[in-house]
Order: structure tokens, then sequence, then C-alpha cells
């Protein structure tokens, strides 16, 4: 901890404008310690345990047609997708642990696509097919509820912590724009950057505890 | 705070106050502060600072810090014709289970209720399928308390500054918190429109005060603890200041689940599970029960014992009806450039032109709207109409997300009789404690109202420049975290479960105070007057117990 990291340095910074000096002196570590506990990958990357990075539950032939069709709903290319954000290792994670209980019908409805694939396509795999046979397939079985959950979880496994398996050097929260910081001061965004103050209405007189405004 | 003051369960103290929220953090101390010893049961852990996370996942989706479906599971249905089922992976009434309450993981927007709140039963007369009423009580008589609030709890900002602002006697201690994109948005879209946007009061600190210091605007509020404490939570604020009077212990995870009565109709203490599980009693001389709009009800029919076989202080029948979410609806609208809704505090503008009901819409309903955010992960979950779910179109909706911000819509519940929470036949939750059955149906003129606000929610979007709005009908309400009305407050001890001191009308020594109290919705933001109607209801407990009233 005598190393603070980047965000960390910001986020002293930012307390420092704010509060009293003497606050800060008294209460530092005590808030210090829960905001760098409280972060996004500032927690993610100081936890001792690694994130998953193997199969615990799904089969390697299970995932790899899972991680097929999660990288169709989030395809790769220019901008990472769920393969390069390795969201098959959340979704292994999630179903062997604080979704297990969704794990059997998960598998059912696995092997279900899985086969009825493979009638229509002389036994073969879907991982293996090209990707326009893929999406093409996929169109066909995206109302499903095995689609469906595959969907919520790729989204999840995109943009959760990656302490639980995806969101990849964050990747997933890069995707979307998402910068990795335990604070902020204004401006936030485009729109906030040149506002003029606010401008009372005719017969309002707005006040503060230090009087008229 | 090493040496913080502990009763033994043999000892009777003064009062024992069950939940440790909004209302039990400030009934707490000021039941404390007036010299009376006060155990504080609260059902869930104490978090400290450091034990909160931004985990959007655990937080959002798996009841890190909220009643949870599995442990306390509940069963819901539309109506008392059909048989209540558990809903997949969520409960119906959600509330934070940890000290501090749904204090703790609130957004913080602090709206007083107006005059109009406390008397449109005599307003509007009777509303078919509907018993709205007045409150016993006026705004004149709650406004000293809201003032309280705010300069006890901490809410910035600025008063006078919308035009249909209620009276007040004092202004807000802090300044408001600084504008974000969607605030500037919304003010321009209403602006335009001749309404009246003014920066949104909020329980969050913008300046240091109180020894807490400013938000940092991490941008987690909803659904999150304040790891800064920042945010005005009964856990931050008033909770550590009744255990500074060496006279309150907040007992944590110890679940009450039966209060004691003895034979002449008084409440002698409470029956709870302690963090072992294992059963205790607290003997107290007088019982406050803070729980919240769905379990201060299933306490006290939980409770039914002889004399009292409906549930305690239940003799009109009321406890658990009436049950109110504050219904509305809202748009989402997508911007030229990005707006970064993901920093700062949740919500800086709130409109409040359309606040009061009018008939000339043919329904009754009112309400605010706000400016506000979602985190990427719950955003991320769903797509507008016509928005691919998936593919290389998904995934460009997935980059727009910063420039994106929800215009929302909060409004009224009406109070039916029919809505209610009870006790489910058959399920029991891990302690084995049965569970609350719910059984909830929106008034139609509910829907009209949230229909017609996701109308103007699209308008003020669209007049500030919006370039993608999705306005999509309100659905059925299946749930919610507003849980009010369920013990309402009155004058008449056959239409009412409490009298205006928070006193129940049944049981002298046992009093009631939260969501449940408020005998209507309000338009969405409850908390404010929920701890209002808490520094109220102490001070006339305080005096009844000075004067041996209790």
């Amino acid at each position: 901890m005598e190393h603070p990291t980047p965000s960390r340095r910001k986020f002293l910074a930012a307390t420092a404008n704010l509060a009293s000096a003497g606050w800060i002196a008294m209460n530092w570590p005590q808030i210090a310690a829960a905001a760098e506990h409280a972060g996004h990958a500032g927690h993610a990357s100081s936890d001792t345990t690694a994130p998953p990075a193997t199969l615990k539950t799904l089969t390697a032939a299970e995932a790899a047609e899972v991680d097929a069709i999660a990288n169709q709903i989030v395809p790769g290319g220019a901008t990472p997708g769920a393969r390069d954000a390795r969201v098959i290792y959340f979704i292994d994670n999630a179903l062997g642990s604080f979704f297990a209980g969704q794990l059997p019908a998960f598998r059912e409805g696995l092997a279900e696509f899985q086969s009825a694939y493979a009638a229509k396509n002389g036994g073969a795999r879907f991982s293996a097919a090209p990707e326009a046979q893929q999406t093409a397939w996929l169109q066909q079985v995206d109302k499903t509820p095995f689609f469906t959950a595959v969907r919520r979880l790729t989204v999840l496994g995109l943009l959760a912590w990656p302490k639980y398996g995806g969101n990849h050097d964050n990747l997933g929260w890069k995707l979307i724009g998402v910068e990795d910081n335990h604070s902020w001061s204004p401006p936030f965004g485009y729109y906030d950057t040149d506002y003029a103050g606010f401008q009372p209405y005719p017969g309002t007189k707005p006040y503060t505890a230090e009087g008229a405004v | 705070m090493d040496a913080r003051k502990t009763y033994k369960t043999s000892e009777t103290v003064d009062f024992v106050v069950v939940g440790s929220g909004a209302s039990g953090g400030i009934m707490a101390r000021e039941l404390s502060r007036a010299g009376h010893s006060v155990v504080v049961m609260e059902q869930g852990p104490r978090m400290a600072p450091q034990d909160f996370e931004h985990d959007e996942l655990k937080y959002r989706l798996l009841s890190g810090i909220t009643n949870s479906p599995i442990t306390n599971p509940q069963t819901f249905r539309s109506d008392e014709s059909k048989t209540a089922e558990r809903m997949e992976g969520r409960n119906a009434l959600t509330y934070a289970r940890i000290v501090g309450g749904s204090s703790a993981h609130f957004n913080a927007n602090f709206w007083r209720l107006h005059e109009i709140d406390f008397i449109e039963g005599s307003r509007w007369g009777p509303i078919p399928g509907a018993d709205l009423v007045d409150w016993p009580i006026t705004y004149d008589e709650l406004e000293p308390y809201y003032t309280k609030v705010e300069w006890e709890v901490g809410v910035s900002g600025l008063a006078g500054a919308s035009p249909f602002d209620p009276w007040r006697s004092k202004p807000y201690p802090m300044p408001p918190m600084p504008v974000k994109s969607s605030g500037v948005l919304f003010e321009r879209g209403g602006r335009k429109l001749g309404l009246h946007p003014f920066p949104a009061p909020m329980a969050i600190n913008s300046v240091f005060y109180k020894n807490r210091p400013p938000c940092v605007q991490c941008g987690l509020c909803g659904g999150f603890g304040c790891e800064v404490q920042a945010k005005s939570s009964s856990v931050w604020t008033v909770i550590p200041e009744a255990e500074a009077t060496g006279k309150c212990e907040v007992r944590s995870e110890s679940y009450v689940f039966r209060i004691g009565m003895d034979r002449g109709g008084r409440a002698t203490g409470v029956h709870y599970y302690d963090r072992d599980r294992k059963e205790q009693f607290q003997k107290a001389r007088a019982v406050v029960v803070c729980a919240n709009g769905a379990e201060t009800p299933k306490l006290l029919l939980n409770s039914a014992t002889s004399g009292f076989e409906q549930g305690l202080a239940n003799s009109s029948g009321v406890v658990g009806r009436y049950l109110m979410f504050n219904k509305g609806g809202g748009a989402q609208a997508r911007f030229e450039h990005p707006l970064n809704e993901y920093k700062g505090a949740n919500v800086t503008r709130v409109i409040h032109d359309f606040y009061d009901s009018d008939p000339k819409r043919g329904f009754y309903g009112g309400g605010g709207f706000d400016a506000r955010s979602g985190g990427p992960l719950t955003w991320g979950q769903s797509v507008p109409k016509d928005t691919p779910a998936w593919g290389p179109g998904f995934k460009e909706y997935l980059e727009s997300y910063t420039y994106w911000m929800n215009c929302s819509g909060h409004g009224t519940s009406l109070p039916q009789a029919t809505n209610r929470v009870d006790i489910d036949p058959e399920l029991k939750d891990d302690w084995g404690v049965p569970a609350i059955r719910v059984t909830y149906k929106d008034h139609p003129d509910d829907v009209k109202h949230a229909n017609w606000q996701v109308q103007r929610a699209a308008e003020i979007m669209d007049a500030a420049g919006a370039k993608q709005i999705v306005a999509e009908p309100v659905g059925e309400a299946r749930g919610g975290v507003h849980l009010l009305g369920t013990c309402r407050m009155g004058n008449d001890p056959q239409r009412s479960v409490i009298d205006k001191y928070h006193r129940t009308h049944d049981v002298r020594n046992l009093f009631l105070c939260d969501g449940s109290s408020m005998v209507t919705s309000g338009r969405g933001q409850p908390t404010q007057t929920i701890e209002a109607l808490a520094f109220r209801a102490a001070e006339h407990i305080a005096r009844f117990a000075r004067a041996n009233e209790i």
C-alpha cells in the first residue's frame, strides 16, 4: 500500500480538494481502504485470487459451443468481442457457483441446441461451422430459452467485474466506453462542460444557508 | 467506538427498536438522546465502509445486501383468486438487509411531500376501487421535521428554486451537487417546454458536512452502499450518534420474528434469532417497529396470539393492506455526444410541474420527473424495440452506452385494500419464519398516469435534442422497493393501524414508524418523509415515556 495506484492518487486528490486537511488526516486510512476495496478493477487487481481462467463446470466441448454462441452475440473484429473478453470463463464460473441452479436447464438446452444443429448439418458441431453459417443458424433459434440464457450470461460476463472470469483486461468496459476509476469530478460529459449555472425562474428567490443566490 | 454499549436479554430495556434503517436509526438516536436505554434489532449484518463494493453483479443480481429470494423468499399473485407463487430469481418486495437498512442503498432523492399529499382524500373525493383518504396530520405539522432531516441527516439542494415547492422554514444546509450532462439536457428540454427543472435535493454531502466528506462522484448510489460515507445513510449518520450516547446497542444479525405479549395485552419484548440462529428474547418496556412496509406487517401478522388472533394491532383488519409502490413511467434517450452517466451521483435535476393531479387528464395521478442513469450491467440486459439483441447491431448498441440517459417519471399509486402483504399459508424462510405473500394489482388510474408520464418524458427528451427516444408502455407492477402504506396512520381505529403519534390503536406500548405509516404514496421519493415521521414520532414517544403514558 506504500505505492498508491494511479486511481487511488486521483481519489486522494479529489477528496483533498473538497474536505478539510484535518479530517483527511484523521480519516484517510479508513476511507482510502474503503475506496480501494470498493473500486472497480482496483479491487480486482489487488485481489490475491486471480480470476478463473480454466473450465471447472462445463466440458471443453460444451464450452467451445457456448463460446462460439457468445462470440456471435458480441462478435470480435475491429473492437474486442465476447471471446476476447473471455466471457466463457465467466459463464463457466457462474454456472458452477452463483447460478448453479440454472446449470441443469442450461445443459439440457445446450444438448438440444447441439442435436438440432447436428441433425440439420450431417452431425457437425456448431462451433466448427463458418461464421455465416453460425449466424444463419442462430437466427432460427434466438427465441429459445437456451439462447436467451446464453445472451444474458454473455452480457453479464462482458460487463461484470473481471474477478468473475469475464471482462478480461476490462475489455467489456472499454467496449462500452466506461473508464475504471473510483471517483470523478465535473465535467462528467460533453453537455455539462459549458453549463452556465442555474438561472432562477421569475418570481422565485433561491437561497442557501449562506443567503440569497 | 471500541466499547459499544451492550445489554443482556434479561435486562428490561426501555425500548426495542426493530430495524436500523431510515426510521429505525432516527428513532434510536432520538430515544437514546432522551435518556432511554435502547436496543436496535437488525436482521442483517453490520458492514464497515471497506465492506461495500462497486460490484454490480453482486449487488443488483445476487442480493448482495438485499433480502434474498433464496433465504428470504416471498410469493406473489395479482389477485386473491390466484395461488401466490415464488418469482424467478427475485422477490416482489426488496429492501436492504444490513445495518442502515434501505437508507444504505438508496439513490438518496429527498423530496418533501407537498401540502396536497396530505389532503387528497377530501380534495378529490371517492375514487372507484381506491381508498384515498386524508392523513391525520398536515404538511404544516410535518414541516419542522422535514427541516430537521435536512440539517440533522444532511441534504444538499437549492431552496426556493422550484416554483412548485411547499413552504419551508430553512434552506438546505448544503448547496446542490454539481450538475451532470443528463441534468443539463433535461433542464434544456424542460425549459424549452416552459417547465421548471431545478437542482435535485439529495441526501448526499456536496461539501464536507457533519464530519463526513463530500461525494466523490463514483456514480454508484442506488443499490450500493457509500463507502466514502458521503451518502446520508443511517449507518453513517444517526446510528453512530445513537451509540455515542452510551445508551444504545445496535444488535446486528438479530432477526425478530415475534413480538412478545402478556395477558394484559401489553408488549413485553421481542423474540428473535441471533446470529447463530438461536432463539432469544429481549425484554423491553415498549417496542417500536421500524422494519419497513413489508417486514413490519409481516411481524405483526406473525405475532398473532390469544386476544389478537388476526395478528397484533390488527383489530381493524387493515395490517398489511393498502400496499403502494410509486408507479411511474419514463423514457430513455440517446444524444449526439457522450454524457458518461456512469459518473456522478445519480440525479441532478428534477421537474415538479406535473406534481398535482389534474382532473382534466381524465384520471387521478401526479408526480415528478428526474434525469438519471443506470449502471452498465443493468443497462446492457435489454435493448430498445427494433435494436438487434445480438450480433454486430447489438454490439453497436453496447458501444453507445455513454450516449444515453433516462428521463424517469415517479408518481402516485392509489391505496387499495386488496393490495396487501400477508402471510403465505405454506412458504417459510430459512429460519422457519412464515414468509410474505404479496397480492398486488395496479389501479387503472396508476397505469394511465404512468403511461401519460411516458409521453411527457419523451417530449422533454425531444425538446432536449435527443437523436433517439425509447418510450415504451408501462406494464403492471409485480413488486417494488418503495414499500408503503401497509400499517396506515389514522384517527379511526377501525380504518387504520396507528394513531397520529404512531402508537398502535390496539397495544399501548407498541409503536410503528416507517413506510408502512404512510397514508398515501406521495410522488416517488418517500425516504425524507419516512425520516421526518421518525423525528416527529420519536419526540412524541419520548414525551409519552416522560409522562409515564406508555
